[in-house]
């Protein structure tokens, strides 16, 4: 398998932008939690939210005009991605000067999402429910389907080929990865955009309390027993690949399912054992709920001399764009070799969490275990 | 421009097979009853139950039963906790497996548009009334998509990983074309593939809010049509590498010879009127399976019977395939979103089998813009070899199948 990273974009509550994400990470930032309210209750909850600021220069497209946050949040990170591989090619001199630009027929587009476009979803029944039918709103409906942020997508992209919107939990991200994969064993597909995007709402923060997952406030405290919840958040991560890049993905585990929360464990044991790698360090999806434990527990038998790192206590759960950050973090990881310190994690864990900023590792695993019954994992290696 | 599907051509490919379908349509149970319904052209549409319609436009939906999806399920505190949709799923797989016990994938490509909706909506109208939240846990925890794939995989043994593509109306379609896909490459042997979707209030009244959805009869490619009706159902398909479903002795249903896929980025909802968008992914089937439009014997459309995509899709099938029989089965059991392409491509299968073309009910008058050879309310007798199933929705996604009688 020759599958690389050529671009990545990241817009996540530290803000835009690889660097500008990385270094605030490897200060050991933590988002700055929101209080969100509701209508139908009374209640509030925290979220890591996607600075203003971050949307400041999205072009102008008329698809964007009345698009949920999700759809700008994946345009941004979708157009970042293929930014920073046109100025990678050109850095590298990959191919001929005309091959900079990536040929949008020879590129596909695999959405991979959770939640999809909450915000305009509930708006849209909340009139069905308040007022009745007759006061549904034609303009919200189609933004309520799961594809149209890849629709908006490929439309200021220009892609007229394969799209593909896969929904799931948190795994999803390494699921499209893996679709990614197999779309580009075919020699036709130059690349595939993978962009997992989220975004957040009260009613998602109401629906994970209801599974008691969820925190009041920060901070998210990651590997602690029993766990103590997670912080919602939102934003997007997008993943350019092709055949040229610094980072190869070298081995996917599309893992399995877990009827039980107690079965995770054994299918992150049995990816982590798959993947294992001496030489490796592991981004867990670790994010203060039973996730950690499932995690914890494989790693113990599996590696546990390798240095573990989670970006969820600084960036938050953002379920479907997560694991899309978790592979970033990995490849930055890789590339600058360093890794930031694990905030809020519990001092007394026997996992071999990193104690100075700089690493050796020459790959690393990403494991995603989602809330709701997935498991995938992904090896990275420079 | 080089077309995806077209470029492999060089390489060795694997031939693909259907092994086993099964299917829970407002058709009926399983392929028996599907094809029995075919023959009579039945009008399987009927006035919704599920919630309140009265404030809609079109009042009706072809509906599944509740006695055949309830009547597979194990009786237990669990099983009446699962969706609607969920039942539909293990409904549809109970139906695969009891053919082909020996089925044992590698992965699940499954199409879905809505999940659990109506446990979404259950939920949201609790609290918006503010009434007891004691069920919400397990309303959440039934509504994510996945879950309805995942629960039957439980019940019947599965253990592949899921892969749940939600691209609208095309979904199904998409899902057996990425499984396709897969097992040509070589990478597998063995997925299963489909798509399921329940009636929801949410989705009901979204259509009707635009209008697609009509108060009358769904009249596809009729001159009077004047749209949709929705529907719901759930049906899977087990792929297979032809060596190894020979070198197992299963019995060979059909063939899946090729597949395209196309994006519009015309508009969020409406297809570009000249039908560029159909008329790629069909000429990409075409050409990913290295045939000729003439030897397609009938096209199951999607033919919703909303104006704007019968004009595009007819002109286009006229266009590339002339004459051939066209008919859209949506005139019979409504519009099932996600599970329509899987549902269409088990009628095709039918179709090669029993050698009937299905039909287009309620079509009164052609569209004198419209060069069809409708198969006009009546299914009919004919020698069919190849057939092409198509299915597009919002966000320009547009996807076809072509499945043959296995040949020797």
């Amino acid at each position: 398998m020759n599958l690389r990273i050529a671009g990545m974009g990241w817009l996540t509550p530290l803000g835009r932008g690889l660097d500008p994400v990385w270094d605030r990470l490897l200060r050991g930032e933590q988002a700055s939690a929101q209080k969100i309210s509701d209508l139908v209750s009374d209640k509030r909850y925290s979220v890591f939210r996607v600075p203003d600021d971050a949307l400041r220069n999205l072009p102008p497209h008329p698809r964007l005009r009345r698009a949920s946050a999700i759809s700008r949040f994946a345009a941004a990170a979708g157009l970042d991605a293929l930014a920073q591989a046109k100025s990678t090619r050109l850095r590298q001199g990959y191919g001929q000067a005309s091959n900079h630009q990536v040929d949008m027929n020879r590129m596909a587009l695999v959405f991979a999402v959770s939640n999809g476009g909450i915000v305009y979803t509930k708006r849209f029944y909340h009139n069905v429910v308040e007022t009745g039918a007759q006061s549904a709103s034609p303009l919200l409906f189609p933004e309520t389907v799961f594809n149209a942020p890849a629709s908006h997508l490929a439309a200021i992209l220009g892609i007229t080929g394969i799209s593909y919107t896969l929904v799931g939990d948190g795994a999803v991200g390494v699921l499209a990865i893996k679709m990614a994969a197999d779309l580009l064993h075919n020699e036709a597909l130059d690349f595939c955009l993978v962009v997992g995007s989220e975004e957040a709402d009260w009613l998602l923060c109401d629906a994970y309390q209801k599974w008691r997952l969820l925190k009041k406030k920060p901070p998210i405290e990651v590997f602690r027993d029993p766990p103590r919840g997670m912080i919602l958040s939102e934003g997007a991560g997008a993943l350019l690949l092709g055949r040229e890049g610094e980072v190869r993905i070298d081995a996917i585990d599309a893992g399995g399912n877990f009827s039980r929360r107690l079965e995770a464990n054994d299918i992150v044991q049995r990816i982590l054992h798959d993947l294992a790698d001496e030489d490796a360090c592991i981004v867990a999806s670790a994010n203060g709920t039973f996730i950690d434990l499932a995690e914890r527990e494989a790693i113990e038998k599996e590696l546990p001399q390798a240095t573990i790192y989670t970006p969820k206590p600084a960036l938050g759960e953002s379920v479907g764009a997560s694991a899309i950050w978790q592979i970033i973090a990995g490849a930055q990881a890789l590339r600058t070799k360093r890794l930031p310190p694990m905030v809020n994690s519990d001092p007394h864990v026997s996992l071999s969490l990193p104690t100075t900023d700089e690493i050796s590792c020459r790959a690393a695993i990403v494991l995603s275990c989602g809330l709701n019954q997935q498991v995938a994992g992904l090896r990275l290696r420079i | 421009m080089r077309i995806f599907n077209a470029l492999d051509v060089e390489r060795a490919r694997s031939r693909v097979v259907i092994v086993a379908a099964g299917i829970i349509s407002p058709l009926g149970f399983g392929l028996t009853e599907t094809l029995a319904s075919l023959r009579a052209n039945k009008d399987c549409v009927s006035p919704v139950t599920k919630f309140d319609v009265e404030k809609c436009r079109c009042k009706t939906a072809g509906q599944v039963p509740d006695e055949p999806v309830l009547s597979q399920q194990r009786n237990g505190r669990k099983t009446k906790r699962l969706h609607r949709a969920t039942h539909m799923m293990i409904a549809a797989l109970k139906d695969l497996f009891e053919t082909e016990p020996g089925f044992k994938p590698e992965l699940t490509v499954i199409g879905t548009t809505s999940g659990g909706m109506s446990f979404g909506e259950d939920y949201y109208r609790a609290l918006h009334q503010r009434r007891d939240l004691r069920h919400s846990a397990r309303w959440i925890a039934s509504y994510p998509p996945q879950k309805p794939v995942i629960d039957a995989h439980e019940v019947l043994g599965i253990s592949a990983p899921c892969q749940i593509i939600a691209n609208a109306c095309a979904s199904g379609t998409n899902a057996i074309g990425h499984a396709f896909e897969c097992v040509r490459s070589g990478k597998y042997q063995r997925v299963l593939t489909g798509g399921y979707d329940a009636l929801s209030e949410l989705v009901f009244v979204g259509f009707d809010s635009l209008q697609a959805s009509t108060p009358e009869k769904c009249r596809p490619f009729d001159r009077d049509r004047s749209g949709m009706v929705l529907g719901e159902g759930a049906a899977v398909l087990a792929l297979e590498n032809l060596e190894s479903a020979r070198a197992r002795g299963a019995t060979v249903l059909g063939e899946i010879i090729g597949y395209g896929i196309s994006t519009d980025n015309h508009h969020l909802t409406q297809p570009d009127p000249s039908g560029s968008g159909p008329r790629r992914a069909m000429e990409q089937a075409l050409q990913s399976a290295n045939r000729s439009a003439e030897e397609v014997n009938y096209i199951n459309a999607h033919g919703t019977a909303t104006a704007f995509n019968d004009a595009a899709e007819g002109k286009a099938i006229a266009k590339l395939f002339g004459k051939v029989p066209v008919s859209s089965t949506k005139s019979m059991i409504g519009h099932s979103l996600g599970a329509a392409g899987a549902i269409e491509a088990v009628v095709c299968l039918l179709a090669l089998q029993s050698q009937v073309l299905p039909p287009n009910i309620n079509f009164r008058n052609p569209d004198q813009d419209l060069d069809l050879n409708v198969v006009a309310n009546e299914s009919r007798e004919a020698k069919i070899d190849m057939v092409l199933s198509n299915s597009f929705g919002f966000g320009g996604t547009n996807a076809s199948i072509l499945i043959q009688k296995l040949a020797a």
